[in-house]
This record gives structure tokens, C-alpha cells and sequence, in this order.
């Protein structure tokens, strides 16, 4: 034991005090935030250049409307009140009677409009629009433009027509203006979670439940899981091909049993990736808690994170280490990386339906195969929706032998192959060097 | 007593055999000298000792006790081709190295050793500076650091320069004076003359010599005839009762065959040129180390 940790302690300090390492901690949020970082930064970054629209208004009921919505829009929202800066665009819209002899062409001379950049789009209004029931061909709604899927105007425009068209139909059977406002009244389901009884005994209302406990928690704990393996697993592969490879493997084990050099190795990894992890938790756990969202720190997750961090470690770890033994150099490391890889990604590919039915029976029996079981099983406890509380005891079980069938294997494969030149890492060999030993 | 005891080990690697039922004592306290052309099973053996190949058959018996991984800690080793970390520095590498072998602190002992072997000045510095012989000699240190009672070195003094082949050989005399075992392995005849109290040969797996230097010179009598002489080569062609003549430019060696006569040989020798001088003597373990393993010999097998 004397010597694996002696082993450990070195791979752990020469890890651990490289700048490699304090960027990786930095920068592996940044990255993982990045693109909600990216957008929250750049949410003001917005095109404020007037949009001009052209509406070819069939049922000569909608045009006008349009135009007073967007002159008041342009009124209340282009420019801020306070600095008195332009922050929005103007919707310019310009009318202009359809051509109803040739459409085509007429469609066709306005797309090349704004093909020269004109115009921005434009919306075809057909003549039924007030009661499509009667011909649904004649009442449809078509908007023109280069972007036309993700065009924020489109949504604009869809708002405003159709609760105009809603108030035409109502007024056309009668009902006052001021009743039409109170039908047209819209309510939100507030998201509740579950009704509990607290320490004291009282009846305790439902939370509101959020978007960000419902996806936010689980998605960060699974990323931060998948991350401590990336950091502390997966460069043993690497390593160990190094060592291997600059002759230190014999040194080392003129010193030691290849299973202590191996276990090692996976415990400085190990320790490496607790500092990591540690960190994170710590440094979330106090930023929640000073940004007064302490109620969204799961803190009856954090020792099932911890445990199956330090047995995905242990099983990857002791899996990689094993397979870097049988590589001769960098080339048959790189080609063995992407199999070896295949294990951890698969669980981020079944990461939305998992997150979706933490409770299917798809995602149960996904979660138990040992290999998949700390990320996956993680992901569904920390879902609000939770699981039996068997499941991630029988998958903890699980993913223990199944480390324990890592190390043993690991172990054997290491032996014969750390200090074997020339024989190609193929499956076989590996499987058989596992076997016979 | 003897630190290492091989009893009949054979060790294969598929169809190859490395090492062929080969028997083998280590006093304590000897330099035993492991001898033979490349790949003839050398390396094999020494990691046999060192527990990191197990032997397909046969006994080994380390400080006269069944070989495991204990020994291992009473053992230091220089293995042919050396490894160190690279980015590592000079000084933490060693005592990583010491504490793994030792279990305690060798912080002393290494800057003991740096200094000795002037290499103080790069403690600090990342191994991945150093040339090729401070390397070897980190390597060297990291051996020895722990104080091993058996010191197991293949090819000590390969890429040293003179000066430094003389500190290492230093140190491995007083290390030897001190009571530890050396075995080691080297490509050079000449310092396994003057350094080693037994010499072992291996050649394609077998045991082909083992035993003190006197002992193998012996085996093959005083059969060698150095002469200098006006003539050279050219004199020398066709005499008769010689096996082999091997020139070296300013003095020639002959091979005398085992029934025949010196003096006659002399004698015509003197009648075909002018002698300046001779000397009769055994052969040196170079020339045995070619009558086992050189061409001729290989001649001789395939004939």
C-alpha cells in the first residue's frame, strides 16, 4: 500500500501543479457555460437596423392593423427612454396591393427586393383569414424571407394577426369589445413540486418548481461527473503509453508489482479529479448560497456524486491504464482513444430521453449496466421527478464489482503487457492477456 | 553465501527461447560480470531476478530465500534502457525513486550523491535538460540511493564518457567494499577484466562461461603469441602449427594450435624477418568472447 500511495502522491502533485491544470479547472466551466455565457454577454447585440416589410393583404382586413401595431411598437420599444439610444429595430411596414393575375411573379419581384436588400420580407395575407373553416387553402398566412424559420418578426407578426382575427370573429358574433378582452384572457399553469410536511410537523406548501431544477441541476451534476472522468481517467491512457514507451514502466517496476504501479496511477488520477470536483461543488454550493439560491443546492445528491465519481474513476481509470500498457507509441494510443472513449459518451447521447423519463424502464435498465450507471444513475437521482431509492443502491452495487472486475482484468492485462514491445493492442490479445493473465 | 541462486531456469517467449535451463551462483559480495553478444539473454535473466519476468521453470533464491517481491526492496536496478521522467526535476526524481525503493525520507543521501557526482548545479532543473551522461548518471543514483544490498546494473557504463565511466566505477568498488553484491552486464571486455571477480557468458540462451577470469583464461592455456616484428603481416603468412592470426596493425596476435611448439614457431618466425618483440600469454576474454560468438565460431557451428 506504501508504494501505491508513494505512486499516487506523485502522479497526483505532478498533475495537480502544472498551470495545465489550474487552466483546465478555469476553463472547463467556461467552456461547459460557454455558449449560455456567450449568450447572456451578448443578449444586447441586437441588428437595430429598420426592417422593412412589405404585407400583400388579400382579405383587406389585416394590413392596416399591422401597421398601427408596429408604428405603436416602434413608439414604446425602439428607443430607450432612459438613454434615449436606439436598441431595437423599426418595423417599417409598407402595403402593397397583391397581384392577383400573376402571384408568382409578383412574389417572385419582391424576393429579389430583398435578395438586393430593400426589403427585409414579406407577408402574403389570403382572403379567407377572418373564417378559415370555410376554406382553409384561401386563409393561409405566408411570410417571405431570407430567415424565415428562426425570424423573430414572423412571431411578431403571428401575435399581433391572429389576436386581431380572434377580436374580428368575436365582434362578428356580437360580443362587446370589453367582453372580447376577458375571453381572450390567457392564464399560465404555475409549476408546482409536491406538498411536504416540515421539521415542525406543519403542512408545507409546494415549491415552484423551475426549469432550472428540474434540468439545470441534473444537467450540471452530469457534466460535472463526465468532466472528472475526461480529467482524471482518461489521461492515464496516455500516461501509461509514455511510460511505457520512455522505458520508466522498468524502472518503476524494479521497484514495485505492476498491479501497485497500475493502482497507483489510477489513485493519483482519482485524486486528482476529487480536488477538481471538489472545488466545483464548494465554489457552487457558496455561490448559490450568495446569490440566495441555497434552495436549489441538492445537497442529498453530493455523496451519491462523490461515490460514483470515485468508482467511474476507478473502473475507467483502471480500464485506460491497462489499455495504455498495450500501446507502443502515440499512434496506437490515438487509435485506441476513440474506442476507449465510447463507454462515457455513450450516456451523453441518452442524456435527453433519460432527463425526459428519468422513470422509464428504458432509462432503469440503462442505468444499471455498470458502465453507464454513475452518469446516467446520477442524472435520474438528481432529476425532481426522483427513483426508487433501491436503484441507485443496486447500481452502486453493480458499478462496485463491476470496478472491481476492471481492476482484476486491468491488472493482469497490465502485467504482460507493460514491458512487451512490438505486439499490436488488438482486442484479441487483450482479451487474451486478461484471461490467461 | 550466496545473494542470487539460479537453478535451472528456462524462460521462452513463444517459440523462442530466451534462456535455456541456466544455473547460476552469486557470492556476496562479488562483482559478477554478465557477458554476451546482444539479444543472447542477458536482459532476460536479470529481469528474471528482479521478479518482473517469471521463469517458465527453475528456482530463483534471492539473499537465500525464495524469490518475491520483497527482494525487490534489497535490490536496486539500472535497467538497459534508461527511464525518467522527463519534466520531472533532478532532485524530486530521486527521492520519488529512494522513498519507493526505501520507505523513508533520502532527501540527505541524494543531495550526498548530486554532489559526489557533480551534478548539484541541475537538482532543481527538469531531467529533460540534462545530456545524455547526466541522465545516465541520474539514473545511476536513483539505483543506489536506497542503499540496496544487491545492485543489479545492465550496461552501467554505455554513452559515459572516460571521466565519468571512472566516478561510476568508483562508486561501484566502495559500494562493493561496503559489503553490497554487484551484478552487471557490459559490453566491454576490458572493464569485466579489471572489474569483476566472476565472469558469466551467455550466448543464444545457454551458459557458455562462469567462473573467476583466471579460471576461463585457464581453460584455453597460454595459446596466444603477440609479436612485433620488422615485416609485420607479410611475415607471418603460412607458418605452420597456427590456428589464427589476428592483425592490429603494429603487432600481430597468433593462435597457436594446442600441440604445437612456441619455440619452433619462433624460430621460423626469426628466419623470415626481424623480431623487436613477444610475449606469450593467455588469451583475453575479448578474444574468448569472439572464439564463442564471432563468425568464426558461427562457421564452425554451421560446418
Amino acid at each position: 500500500m506504501r508504494k501505491i500511495l508513494r505512486v499516487a502522491k506523485r502522479e497526483y502533485r505532478t498533475s495537480v501543479r502544472t498551470k495545465g491544470f489550474i487552466i483546465a479547472l478555469i476553463l472547463m466551466p467556461v467552456m461547459m457555460g460557454g455558449s449560455a455565457l456567450a449568450m447572456f454577454l451578448f443578449r444586447g447585440q441586437v441588428d437595430t437596423r429598420d426592417k422593412k416589410i412589405v404585407v400583400l393583404d388579400h382579405s383587406g382586413q389585416v394590413a392596416d392593423v399591422i401597421m398601427q401595431a408596429a408604428e405603436a411598437r416602434n413608439e414604446a420599444e425602439v428607443i430607450d427612454k432612459e438613454t434615449g439610444k436606439k436598441v431595437k429595430p423599426a418595423y417599417i411596414i409598407e402595403r402593397v396591393e397583391p397581384d392577383v393575375d400573376d402571384p408568382l411573379a409578383h412574389r417572385l419581384a419582391l424576393s429579389d427586393r430583398i435578395r438586393r436588400g430593400e426589403l427585409h420580407a414579406f407577408l402574403e395575407i389570403g382572403p379567407n383569414v377572418v373564417h378559415p373553416e370555410k376554406d382553409w387553402e384561401t386563409a393561409k398566412i405566408a411570410y417571405y424571407a431570407k430567415n424565415a424559420a428562426i425570424d423573430t418578426i414572423r412571431g411578431w407578426m403571428n401575435g399581433t394577426i391572429n389576436n386581431h382575427l380572434r377580436r374580428v370573429r368575436l365582434s362578428d358574433v356580437g360580443v362587446q369589445p370589453q367582453q372580447a378582452n376577458e375571453i381572450l384572457t390567457w392564464l399560465e399553469i404555475a409549476p408546482l413540486g409536491l406538498v411536504s410536511v416540515d421539521e415542525a410537523g406543519q403542512i408545507k406548501e409546494a415549491q415552484r418548481s423551475s426549469e432550472a431544477e428540474a434540468v439545470g441541476v441534473p444537467l450540471i451534476l452530469f457534466f460535472l461527473l463526465f468532466m472528472m472522468i475526461m480529467m482524471g481517467a482518461m489521461p492515464q491512457l496516455q500516461s501509461v503509453m509514455e511510460e511505457k514507451n520512455q522505458r520508466i514502466a522498468e524502472v518503476l517496476l524494479g521497484s514495485l508489482k505492476p498491479f501497485e504501479f497500475m493502482a497507483g496511477k489510477v489513485l493519483g488520477g482519482l485524486a486528482v479529479s476529487l480536488t477538481a470536483a471538489s472545488v466545483y461543488v464548494a465554489g457552487g454550493i457558496f455561490l448559490l448560497r450568495r446569490l440566495g439560491l441555497a434552495a436549489f443546492i441538492p445537497y442529498q445528491i453530493i455523496p451519491w456524486f462523490f461515490a460514483f465519481l470515485v468508482l467511474a474513476i476507478i473502473m475507467f481509470g483502471s480500464i485506460l491504464a491497462a489499455l495504455g500498457a498495450t500501446c507502443n507509441d502515440a499512434k496506437d494510443a490515438q487509435n485506441l482513444t476513440f474506442p476507449a472513449m465510447i463507454p462515457v459518451f455513450i450516456p451523453m447521447f441518452l442524456l435527453m430521453p433519460v432527463l425526459q423519463e428519468p422513470a422509464s424502464s428504458f432509462a432503469t435498465a440503462l442505468s444499471l449496466f455498470p458502465p453507464f450507471t454513475p452518469m446516467l444513475m446520477l442524472l435520474r437521482i438528481s432529476a425532481p421527478a426522483g427513483i426508487p431509492l433501491w436503484q441507485p443502491w443496486v447500481g452502486l452495487i453493480g458499478v462496485i464489482l463491476f470496478a472491481l472486475l476492471s481492476i482484476w482484468a486491468g491488472g493482469r492485462v497490465f502485467r504482460v503487457a507493460i514491458l512487451m514491445q512490438g505486439m499490436p493492442p488488438k482486442l484479441s490479445n487483450i482479451l487474451r492477456w486478461a484471461v490467461r493473465g | 553465501m550466496n545473494v542470487v541462486q539460479l537453478e535451472h531456469l528456462t524462460k521462452t517467449f513463444g517459440s523462442v527461447t530466451a534462456v535455456n535451463d541456466l544455473s547460476l551462483n552469486v557470492p556476496q559480495g562479488s562483482i559478477y560480470g554478465f557477458i554476451g553478444p546482444n539479444g543472447s539473454g542477458k536482459t532476460t535473466t536479470l529481469r528474471m531476478i528482479m521478479n518482473i519476468f517469471y521463469p517458465d521453470s527453475g528456482k530463483i533464491e534471492i539473499f537465500g530465500r525464495e524469490l518475491d517481491e520483497s527482494a525487490k526492496d534489497r535490490i536496486g536496478y539500472l535497467p538497459e534502457e534508461r527511464g525518467l521522467y522527463q519534466k520531472m526535476k533532478v532532485r524530486e526524481l530521486l527521492q520519488f525513486y529512494g522513498e519507493l525503493k526505501s520507505g523513508r525520507k533520502v532527501d540527505n543521501q541524494v543531495d550526498d550523491w548530486l554532489e559526489r557526482l557533480d551534478l548539484s548545479d541541475w537538482a532543481h532543473r527538469k531531467v529533460e535538460a540534462l545530456s545524455k551522461g547526466m541522465s545516465q548518471k541520474v539514473q545511476f543514483i536513483a539505483t543506489i540511493v536506497a542503499k540496496p544490498e544487491l545492485i543489479i546494473l545492465d550496461e552501467p557504463f554505455t554513452g559515459l564518457d572516460p571521466v565519468n565511466t571512472e566516478a561510476i566505477k568508483d562508486v561501484v568498488l566502495e559500494l562493493r567494499s561496503q559489503g553490497a553484491t554487484i551484478i552487471f552486464s557490459t559490453h566491454d571486455m576490458s572493464v569485466a577484466e579489471r572489474m569483476c571477480d566472476y565472469i558469466f557468458m551467455i550466448f543464444r540462451g545457454e551458459k557458455v562461461l562462469d567462473g573467476t577470469l583466471a579460471s576461463i583464461q585457464d581453460k584455453y592455456g597460454s595459446d596466444t603469441l603477440r609479436l612485433r616484428t620488422e615485416a609485420g603481416m607479410t611475415a607471418l603468412q603460412d607458418l605452420e602449427g597456427i590456428e589464427k592470426v589476428t592483425d592490429y596493425g603494429r603487432m600481430q596476435e597468433l593462435r597457436v594450435q594446442p600441440d604445437s611448439d612456441h619455440q619452433k614457431i619462433l624460430a621460423e618466425v626469426m628466419s623470415r624477418t626481424r623480431l623487436l618483440s613477444f610475449e606469450l600469454s593467455k588469451p583475453t576474454l575479448h578474444d574468448i568472447f569472439i572464439r564463442i560468438a564471432g563468425p568464426e565460431a558461427k562457421e564452425a557451428n554451421h560446418a
